[in-house]
């Protein structure tokens, strides 16, 4: 047993001699721990049997069966005696119709039309491109809410859910 | 296999584009999966949107002007039907993003084509919780083992950026790992 001739403690016989293996053995241990990660190789994720020879005709068929895109160039003036029926109709009907019920606007359908457009297309803009072609100047906080906010509910909402009401930075605001 | 420029030339002349458009089903339709597989996790999703993505393949191959590999182009119009497909899916279920992409996962337990073990579970919650972008530099590198060159052109980032968001992913996950 080795003894430190400043103090009382004792190391087991051979210790420093044999630390630098030990310290080599760990380093190296852990080095083949990291290299093969904690993070397993494969993710576990199974077909079913025989998928892969099966999808290639599923996909060629769809193909086959896709009608063909016809283009509406072709068919302008088609389109054209359509649209002219069309508008026929529609002054016909609104001037016939009854004016008692109220009528259907353009804005009520186009508002209707817009938001089911928002609602369903995938527009793929983050909030902060929608917030640099939107001027936060140009609108008012009733413009994006459907009901409007009294004053009543902000307050008690403010004094349920901040803590500091300095750090709104009111101070110009007169309360009275 | 058939020389990828040939294969092209095949597919954007109208009398040999039924059979190029085979051979390219044929010699794609895996590696696509498992890109596709990796980011709906369900396999019937998955079947859908190979499906799509060919389709849009077909549509547009005469749009492809060869800059970039064919394979590489297919991978990102693979990403984005994946990813197009599962923000609709949410809007369907009038889910947030997140809480889609953790109930994709809770399922995974109930699926007869996941077979993983608890380990594999523990990843694919720990994916679900990476930005998207951070989630497919990871599963496109350490799953399916393509060059960051590839993955730049389908993911329309710069090489240098992907090596940053591979690393970050790789550490956010072996933390995840390592506390659950």
């Amino acid at each position: 047993m080795k003894k430190d001739k400043k103090n009382s403690f004792n190391t087991p016989e051979g210790y420093f001699e044999s630390f630098n293996d030990r310290l080599m053995d760990r380093i190296q241990k852990e080095d083949s721990k990291e290299g093969g990660s904690i993070i397993p190789k494969t993710d576990g994720f199974e077909v079913p049997d025989g998928y892969f020879d099966e999808v290639t005709p599923r996909v060629l068929s769809q193909i086959n069966n896709d009608p063909k895109v016809i283009t509406l160039q072709s068919n302008k003036h088609f389109y054209y005696g359509i649209a002219a029926a069309a508008a026929i109709l529609i002054f016909v009907f609104s001037i016939t119709w009854d004016s008692n019920k109220e009528p259907i606007t353009f804005d009520d359908l186009a508002n209707a039309e817009i938001e089911a457009y928002f609602e369903n297309t995938d527009l793929e803009m983050t909030t902060y491109e929608i917030a640099e072609v939107v001027s936060l100047e140009e609108i008012e906080l009733n413009d994006i809410l459907q009901n409007d906010l009294d004053d009543e509910i902000i307050m008690e909402y403010l004094d349920e859910n901040v803590d500091n009401i300095e750090e709104l930075n009111l101070e110009d605001i007169d309360y009275e | 296999m058939i020389a990828e420029e040939t294969l092209v030339q095949e597919l954007q002349r109208e009398e040999s584009r039924a059979k190029a458009f085979e051979v390219l089903v044929n010699t794609y339709k895996e590696r696509l999966y498992w890109h596709i597989r990796r980011i709906v996790l369900d396999h019937d999703d998955t079947d859908d949107v190979l499906q799509n993505t060919f389709i849009k393949v077909y549509r547009n191959i005469d749009k492809f002007k060869g800059e970039s590999k064919l394979y590489s182009w297919m991978y990102r119009i693979a990403t984005n039907e994946s990813l197009t497909f599962l923000k609709q899916k949410s809007r369907k279920m009038g889910v947030s993003d997140q809480e889609l992409k953790d109930k994709m996962v809770e399922n995974l337990q109930a699926d007869v084509y996941f077979e993983g073990d608890e380990i594999q579970l523990k990843l694919q919650k720990a994916l679900a919780t990476l930005p998207d972008k951070q989630k497919l530099v990871f599963t496109m590198k350490y799953f399916q083992e393509m060059k960051y060159k590839d993955i730049a052109v389908a993911l329309e980032t710069s090489e240098g950026a992907l090596k940053a968001s591979y690393h970050l992913a790789v550490k956010k996950i072996e933390a995840y790992l390592k506390e659950n």
